[in-house]
């Protein structure tokens, strides 16, 4: 009887872990695809930066700017971990956090010194446990960054960048590539890695246009650039969101499978059981029947 | 022949704005308001914070927070990193800004940041009332 028992017990627990599951599968789905949109929707000013850049360079704008700039030899960099602020989405964050131990191990190596800021709280509880000091942490980016707060962030770098504070800033976040691939990769994003070449610019067959320019094209380069950057980690924050969003939704709905498979087989030790019960109990009546007899 | 439109398209970084013909537009290039026109040559300039309307069908007005301008063939793309239409913007908070009182002996760079948000507030409610 104890037996049966249990296994009742257990199939209830793991039925209601389904539920959460089930629900956080759906819950994710539909917030991936919001994200998706934003992402996607972000994509036209991406895609606009550039080509506007590919037409200053065409037109003779030169590209000598402080943000393009390789400084030979970097003594400090920025290293920004983008991770998640909740857990329970499998090897998100765990690869993330590889990727940037691999950077971090680099520059200590190469004797660069490293500022490290993380983002998300699974990071800052990671580097906490680890016991590698941040300077600085931030919370708020959840799963619908807002350009103005990526702005903000992006202005203190370009700030450190100029005033040479830091000679690199890199971002350890997850890439999002495809809905059924996504990588974790530490991206440079100062300096800028240049801008087009004239003989990259223009698809074959585009007509060349001849532009006014006001004021000047390298007035609007130089203008141009800074706002390149903001994007350019603005869909760091965007990529991870949906990386994240998928992430959680694949490992709920493993999650749901394995809850499922777990239910059939208790169902079935718990039928077996019951069974085994019942004819102990029907041998002991009839047992007890015979000896009265 | 030029086209009888022009199809202006505001995008920002999160999300494409607006999407419409207008007859005609007028934008804030970075030294005074300028105007477009079909059949216009080829342009690409920077933009200041400020109205940018367009006159059509219908007269349509937004907040556009500097940026850069991009005409090709009638196309009059804007890009830019905030584009508010009347209704979202705050109106008590840009009268705040405007009303806010400029301490004495500052410094140039913080002049010009103020000088900077005094012009914004100000192209912000002149789009809130232009309603």
């Amino acid at each position: 009887m104890a037996k049966t028992r249990e296994l009742v017990g257990r199939r209830k627990a793991i039925r209601n872990i389904r539920k959460i599951t089930r629900t956080m599968e759906l819950i994710a789905t539909a917030r991936f695809k919001k994200a998706l949109d934003r992402a996607q929707e972000a994509q036209a000013y991406t895609a606009k930066i550039a080509e506007l850049a590919r037409d200053l360079a065409a037109s003779g704008a030169s590209s000598s700017h402080p943000l393009l700039e390789d400084r030979p030899k970097p003594k400090k960099s920025l290293l920004l971990v983008v991770c998640s602020n909740r857990g329970l989405c499998g090897g998100y964050n765990a690869s993330i956090l590889r990727e940037a131990n691999g950077s971090l191990r680099k520059n200590r190596e190469g004797g660069v010194e490293t500022r490290l800021e993380l983002s998300g709280k699974r990071a800052i509880a990671y580097f906490r446990f680890q016991r590698v000091p941040a300077d600085e942490s931030y919370t708020q980016f959840e799963d619908k960054p807002r350009f103005d707060q990526v702005e903000e962030l992006a202005d203190k770098y370009l700030k450190m960048f100029l005033s040479g504070e830091v000679d690199r800033v890199e971002v350890a976040s997850m890439k999002f590539i495809s809905p059924a691939r996504q990588t974790a990769s530490v991206q440079t994003l100062l300096p800028l890695g240049g801008i087009p070449r004239k003989d990259e610019a223009g698809a074959p067959g585009a007509k060349q246009v001849e532009y006014e320019f006001a004021p000047s094209a390298q007035a609007i380069l130089d203008d141009l650039l800074p706002a390149s950057f903001k994007q350019r980690l603005f869909k760091c924050f965007l990529d991870a969101a949906v990386s994240e969003q998928i992430a959680r939704r694949v490992t709920m709905k493993a999650a749901t499978e394995n809850a499922d498979g777990m239910i059939k087989s208790i169902s079935r030790q718990y039928n077996r059981a019951r069974q085994a019960q019942i004819t102990k109990e029907i041998a002991e009546v009839i047992g007890g029947a015979a000896a009265l007899e | 022949m030029a086209a009888k439109t022009l199809r202006c398209v505001v995008v920002t970084p999160e999300c494409a704005v607006l999407d419409e013909s207008a007859d005609s537009i007028v934008m804030p290039l970075f030294d005074g308001e300028s105007g477009v026109l079909p059949g216009r040559e080829p342009l690409m300039g920077k933009l200041r914070s400020g109205e940018l309307r367009l006159t059509g069908a219908k007269t349509r007005s937004l907040f556009v927070d500097g940026g850069f301008v991009q005409v090709v063939r009638d196309t009059v793309t804007i890009l830019t990193p905030r584009a508010l239409t009347p209704s979202q913007i705050d109106q008590a908070a840009a009268q705040k800004a405007l009303d806010a009182p400029s301490a004495p002996g500052i410094s140039t760079a913080a002049m010009e940041e103020r000088q900077a948000a005094i012009s914004k507030a100000r192209a912000q409610l002149k789009v809130a009332r232009s309603r």
